[in-house]
């Protein structure tokens, strides 16, 4: 079974007084431990297809399954906890919450499942140890830069030990050498750590660290190539 | 899981200082408002017990008609009843009894130089000798013209006139004047003082109109048995219970012995009137305070405003927190405690300043009135005062925390 299987999903959503077909009939199938990249020109359909694999939204029509479950079958709270526990995201703005400390942020997600105090903090710490910032777990995010802010955003990701890392243009923000470093850092851990990860992005660099490239065109997938 | 969340309300509120603190104003006038009213009209409370306990003393009790002690009769005016006093006397556990009966007499002044004396219908009063050896203070300080005196105990056929009175009958110290009663009752008495007008500051006297009237004629009780041989004109008894009695208890049985003689009477004692005097400062106050709420109003509208620009200020911080695994509920629990913590701070900061402000007022009004009230902090208060001030914030933030909590995680997401 996949991972993640998408059929016929389609999205629609208002825009004002029309309404926008994001995805129509897209078919996607990922399996546990690939890194994909999702490419494509704007207005292709990533960002609400991201929305989907990451389950922050359900899809129109068609079948979205995570390990099976039906994501049109969960309601509210159990797509929050089902992408709290299955999935990590990495953003192109980073997305850190500026009033709290590195390791505050990375402990966050623990903190809405439950997790135990101590344990959190020794996690966090040892997640921001992993993607070597084990000297500024104090700092807010203010006081990084855009390579460590990144860095902090892949720890929290990390927190809750997610099958699944959806990274949306996480170089995006980067110089090209930071990015590369990220990159690195990001395929590592899923090698190291047997994640799967879905890339989203613009930057063919990027996408070529990914074992394989989805390309997306008018809400439905125009290519996928297989990375030898 | 609530201490995170006190964590990250408690960063959110310190990251934008001064529009917390400006929000936190609001909350804080109002609660100080609230808190200065409150002490200050306790502390007034707490003046006219201690002031009423020192004239009335706490072993006392009064008597007096049913009626007034009903709300269907509001005047001030005394009403009669009718009293066996030896009777009352004899009450287990009563030691002194003073009582005061009135009646109107005709009165008929000293002949002038034609021959002519001045006369009319007057009002008569009769007050037992206790009510001046034991009571004192209860009639407050008596001013007599030089020359005069006042009734005292032994005395039978004298009276003590009321400035206006003397004038009236043309009567001074040493004259004989005449009084009828009923059925052609009739003593001639000596004027043994004339009663004028108090100094003004003088306000101790207690006790409806029968504190010294000008317009009054003053006879002893005595008198008045022989002019109305039927008491059933009494207006007033004031009851002292013996030592280490209980007040209530002896003046229950007081009651219902004197009802049982079909005297129309209730009993009255500290208990009751501190009562009514607390019911009256708790209106008042609750009227001040009333006036005061409407700034805490204002307050928690300012609060619901700073919460309204947080959420859609920190719109994309939502976003995040949902796409990390924060529900709807996590959201909102975050924005209460913000805004609950809001209203708290305004709350301690205006307790504290409420009752500086409350000790400031006792003290002007100490230094201009020469009127000393205590200073009266009560801990109920303020612990609720300080509740309140917490479920202001929360009410206040409760809208905007609910709208931030139901927004769409992709929307929030993609806030810029």
């Amino acid at each position: 079974m996949a991972l993640l299987d998408l059929q016929g999903v389609t999205k629609d959503y208002p825009l004002g007084s029309t309404i926008v077909n994001a995805l129509r009939g897209l078919n996607l199938s990922i399996e546990k431990g690939e890194i994909v990249a999702i490419m494509g020109p704007s207005g292709s359909g990533k960002s609400t297809l991201m929305h989907i694999l990451g389950a922050l939204d359900a899809p129109t029509d068609g079948e979205a399954r995570l390990e099976g479950q039906d994501l049109r079958s969960l309601s509210e709270n159990e797509l929050v906890t089902l992408r709290g526990r299955k999935v990590g995201f990495v953003f192109q703005t980073f997305n850190l919450i500026q009033t709290l400390t590195a390791q505050q942020n990375v402990e966050l997600p623990m903190t809405f499942l439950g997790a135990r105090r101590s344990a959190r903090a020794e996690r966090a710490r040892a997640l921001l140890a992993k993607v070597g910032l084990a000297e500024r777990v104090g700092h807010r995010p203010n006081e990084l830069s855009g390579g460590e802010r990144q860095r902090v955003a892949i720890a929290r990701a990390l927190a809750n030990d997610p099958e699944i890392l959806l990274a949306d243009e996480p170089t995006g923000n980067l110089d090209s050498e930071t990015g590369a470093t990220i990159l690195q850092l990001l395929k590592q851990l899923c090698e190291d750590e047997g994640k799967t990860m879905i890339l989203i992005t613009h930057d063919p660099d990027a996408a070529a660290i990914a074992d394989r490239i989805v390309r997306l065109r008018d809400g439905r997938v125009v290519e996928e190539a297989r990375h030898v | 899981m609530f201490r995170d969340f006190l964590l990250l309300a408690v960063q959110s509120i310190t990251h934008r200082k001064l529009r917390s603190a400006l929000s936190v104003v609001g909350v804080f006038i109002g609660i100080m408002a609230v808190v200065a009213l409150l002490t200050f009209s306790l502390g007034v409370e707490k003046a006219i017990n201690d002031q009423v306990s020192k004239v009335f003393g706490v072993d006392t009790f009064m008597l007096i008609h049913e009626d007034l002690m009903t709300s269907r009769n509001h005047s001030s005016d005394l009403k009669g009843f009718a009293l066996d006093i030896e009777e009352l006397r004899r009450v287990d556990g009563v030691k002194t009894v003073a009582a005061i009966r009135q009646r109107t007499g005709f009165l008929q002044g000293p002949p002038g130089e034609s021959g002519q004396s001045q006369q009319g219908f007057l009002p008569v009063m009769g007050l037992t000798p206790e009510m001046s050896t034991e009571f004192k203070s209860f009639l407050g300080d008596i001013v007599i013209e030089e020359g005069g005196r006042g009734i005292e105990p032994g005395d039978t056929h004298t009276a003590l006139l009321g400035k206006e009175i003397a004038e009236r009958l043309k009567a001074k110290v040493g004259d004989q004047i005449i009084i009828a009663g009923d059925k052609s009752a009739e003593i001639t008495v000596t004027v043994v003082g004339v009663l004028t007008e108090q100094k003004e500051e003088q306000g101790s006297g207690f006790g409806f109109s029968t504190g010294p009237s000008l317009d009054t004629v003053y006879v002893p009780y005595d008198s008045m048995d022989m002019l109305w041989p039927e008491s059933n004109d009494v207006v007033f008894t004031l009851v002292r219970t013996e030592p280490e009695r209980d007040v209530d208890e002896v003046a229950d049985r007081v009651e219902a012995a004197m009802k049982a003689r079909g005297s129309k009477v209730s009993a009255m004692t500290f208990t009751d009137i501190s009562k009514t005097i607390g019911m009256v400062t708790a209106v008042i106050s609750g009227l001040f305070a009333g006036i005061a709420g409407i700034s805490l109003l204002v307050g928690g509208i300012g609060v619901m405003n700073t919460m309204f620009t947080s959420v859609l200020e920190r719109t994309k911080e939502i976003g995040i927190m949902k796409a990390v695994g924060a529900k709807n509920r996590h959201v909102l629990a975050v924005f209460l405690i913000e805004s609950g913590l809001m209203g708290l701070a305004g709350g301690i900061i205006g307790a504290l300043a409420g009752i500086g402000l409350g000790a400031a007022a006792t003290w002007i009004v100490r230094a201009m009135f020469d009127v000393s009230v205590p200073l009266v902090i009560s801990p109920i208060v303020v612990a609720m005062t300080l509740l309140g001030a917490f479920a202001l914030g929360v009410v206040a933030g409760w809208w905007p925390a609910r709208r931030g909590a139901r927004m769409p995680v992709v929307d929030a997401l993609r806030y810029e």
